[in-house]
């Protein structure tokens, strides 16, 4: 199929001699064949098939032997055949006018043959190149991967144009990725004209397209929402006037290989989410059969050890304690599995957060009482100021954070010590801390606490395996806030979070107070 | 345990959770009836009669928001529901659909039992009808007055305050939920703007509580609503 293309455009000096040497010597033979049949002949005949000579020449060799041959075969004519014979006199004026006749219609006879020929090969060549077209298109609609369309691609040019092409995609970070990627340094791509040309979306070379030097031309794969990559491929053998004819040919072959390449990416994202999809139904169906097998024995252990707490008469003092501690074991167990699944959640980052504008106070006095029992004794101090503004958060998870917060400050402080909890406005910001009367946290961990799994003291008594704070950062992280352990002169556990004041929404003020009415 | 004590009927599939359910309530001086699943659970509280109805939501057969609905259909008795935390949503369709209040397990047997007095009590007094004045911590409240004292002088309130509060009143121990709330106080047309109530919940508690930030009588449940306990 190489040859085969090249056969047509090539009119390269070797074989163009080789066509001159051929139509002088078809006229010689011309002459031969002619020269015994001169007494049958008329020269009116003999002419004919000079012009039959000049016909097929002009059909088999071109234009140029066919002028050539138009004068060969006059001269010949006039030599051989017209008396005086072997003379290039001429007897009778009148043969002045069949010279003159026979050279031009010789010479017209050439030219028509020839541009039939070439409109021919042109159909011929636009036949082929149509149907390579198609043969990439479809190879290009059934591949499934990026390699087959840069070897759908790379067939094509090789086949069709003699060419070597390289396609550049861009990869996740947005570099442009070269491939095959040896073929790019056979090519010497440029990186920064296929970079330009991938942010512009023009097609360039160096020099300007149809510049004809051996340096690649670049065409942008438009696809309909984005440029998908670029195509390079040397203009070296192109067609016509330096390439300049193939040029709507190498357009029509990027905006193919642009759709398939987007087509691939849609195919991908399907995929994926489906994936994601799929994968989601599995984790949350397990997390909620987890949820369902686990709590239920607790919540059967944790209310029958309560139930027989308030049995009359009153069990001894021993056996109460004893059930108590199963109680409260059974109690901070469920604790525990909720964290877990509260952390598998957030982890997940399927977490949709149901975000609503309301006061701080509600969510702590919600927090505290839900504690109750687990803060064991510690007072707890809310001081928030009056013209804190409304915040926007999920309520659920801002109770989950402080709880933690609070359960966490009743663990790590001497029993009977205050709990704090302020607020203030830095800016475009609100700080809410949670200050405990212990110890605080180790310089060398005031970041690290945060982490899954982390603990301030690795091998504490205090029972707690270094889920709450870790599940505070992920809700405040989904909040858009900043959460951080702070180291306070005067001692103390300080966790400190920042949530955005963002704009409220106002409530319009009513016009008056009421009337309790007075009678 | 005499023909005039309470029955609670106890929907719920785990035996375990039954037994100790049981035992409390009868402790408590209930006669209870059980029942595996919710479709048996709706003809056993069509043929018993029950006084009060606890239902687990996590039952096999069970869309919770059509046992109360079907309930409610014909009956008005208290419905508490037991339910697994993460799942504010459901809780909020039944008691949007009626159901009264509701406790995530696991649960203390003492706040259940608390729990279903505080239901069984208001159901007794809505049988003998409201006095027109209630009493909560330092406040009194004179609904055929409209009059507020707390520690014996009188609260200003605003329209919107008062008629929140007597909402709460009037429900007191049942859990209202956001959009109750907003349709009951403000209409329709504001069942979204939580923030609304939020504040004016907010400005009750000022007025009538002693620590506003730890109440003692108007809670929150987080994600659902708000209780008003006496």
């Amino acid at each position: 199929m190489r040859t085969e293309a090249n056969s047509g455009r090539s009119t390269a000096s070797g074989s163009s001699v080789k066509h001159y040497v051929f139509a002088v010597l078809a006229c010689g033979l011309t002459t031969l064949v002619a020269t015994p049949l001169r007494e049958q002949l008329e020269l009116a005949n003999t002419v004919m098939l000079f012009l039959l000579t000049v016909a097929l020449i002009a059909v088999r060799l071109g234009k140029g032997p066919a002028i050539v041959a138009s004068f060969l075969s006059v001269v010949l004519f006039d030599f051989f055949f017209v008396p005086p014979r072997l003379s290039f006199a001429v007897s009778d004026g009148k043969y002045l006018v069949t010279f003159a006749v026979m050279l031009t219609v010789a010479l017209i006879i050439g030219q028509l043959t020839t541009g039939l020929r070439r409109q021919a090969e042109e159909a011929g060549r636009r036949e082929r190149q149509t149907r390579a077209l198609y043969e990439m298109a479809e190879e290009l609609a059934g591949a499934l991967s990026l390699e087959q369309v840069v070897q759908a691609t790379q067939h094509f040019f090789r086949h069709h144009l003699g060419t070597e092409v390289v396609l550049l995609f861009a990869d996740g970070e947005g570099t442009l990725v070269a491939w095959p990627a040896e073929g790019a340094q056979a090519m010497i791509v440029e990186p920064h004209v296929a970079r330009t040309v991938y942010d512009s979306g023009e097609a360039a070379a160096y020099g300007g397209l149809g510049s004809g030097n051996d340096q690649p031309w670049y065409f942008p794969l438009r696809g309909s929402t984005r440029t998908r990559g670029v195509l390079a491929v040397t203009a070296g053998s192109m067609r016509g006037a330096s390439g300049k004819e193939d040029l709507p040919l190498l357009e029509t072959v990027s905006a193919l290989v642009a759709t398939a390449v987007e087509r691939l990416h849609f195919v991908e994202v399907a995929h994926v989410s489906q994936m994601q999809m799929v994968s989601e139904r599995l984790r949350s169906s397990i997390l909620s059969a987890l949820a369902h097998d686990i709590r239920t024995p607790l919540t059967a252990l944790y209310g029958t050890a309560d139930s027989l707490a308030l049995i009359r008469p009153p069990l001894p003092e021993a056996v109460r304690e004893t059930i108590e501690a199963v109680r409260d074991q059974a109690f901070r167990l469920s604790g525990l599995v909720s964290n877990l699944l509260d952390m598998a959640r957030l982890q997940a980052g399927k977490v949709t957060l149901r975000k609503e504008w309301q006061p701080l106070e509600e969510v702590v006095g919600a927090s505290i009482k839900l504690l109750g029992p687990a803060l064991a004794g510690h007072p707890v101090k809310v001081s928030l100021p009056a013209d804190l503004p409304l915040l926007e958060f999920d309520a659920v998870l801002m109770e989950r954070v402080f709880c933690n917060l609070l359960e966490n400050a009743a663990k790590y402080s001497p029993p009977g010590s205050a709990i704090e909890i302020g607020a203030r406005s830095i800016g475009d910001l609100v700080e809410v801390s949670v200050v405990d009367g212990g110890k605080g946290f180790p310089d060398d961990k005031l970041e690290r606490v945060f982490e899954l799994f982390e603990r301030g003291t690795a091998e504490s008594t205090v029972p707690g395996v270094g889920l709450g704070l870790a599940i505070c950062r992920a809700i405040i992280d989904a909040h858009g806030g900043r959460i951080r352990a702070v180291k306070r002169p005067g001692g103390g556990g300080c966790v400190a979070f920042s949530l955005a004041r963002g704009s409220p929404p106002s409530v319009p003020e009513e016009r008056s107070s009421a009337e309790p009415d007075p009678s | 345990m005499n023909s005039s004590s309470p029955v609670v009927l106890l929907v719920e599939d785990e035996a375990q959770i039954r037994r100790f359910v049981r035992s409390a309530l009868e402790g408590d001086g209930c006669r209870v009836a059980e029942s595996e699943t919710m479709r048996q659970g709706l003809i056993e509280a069509g043929t018993r009669k029950p006084d009060l109805v606890i239902l687990d939501l996590g039952l096999p057969d069970g869309d919770g928001v059509q046992f109360v609905e079907g309930l409610r259909a014909w009956s008005a008795i208290p419905v508490i529901i037991l339910s697994a935390r993460t799942t504010e949503h459901d809780k909020i369709e039944v008691l949007d659909a009626g159901a009264d209040d509701y406790l995530t397990k696991p649960f203390s047997v003492g706040e259940l039992l608390a729990r279903v007095r505080a239901l069984l009590r208001r159901q007794a007094r809505a049988a003998e009808g409201e006095s027109p004045v209630l009493r909560f911590g330092a406040v009194e409240v004179d609904l055929s007055r409209r009059v507020v004292l707390r520690n014996g002088a009188p609260v200003r309130l605003t329209p919107i305050e008062y008629r929140l509060l007597a909402v709460l009143l009037a429900s007191s121990g049942k859990v209202l939920t956001h959009r109750n709330l907003l349709r009951e106080v403000w209409g329709p047309a504001f069942v979204e703007s939580s923030h609304y109530l939020r504040i004016y919940v907010s400005r009750l508690r000022q007025k009538l509580e002693n620590d506003p930030a730890q109440p003692r009588h108007f809670f929150t449940e987080t994600g659902v609503g708000y209780r008003f306990v006496a």
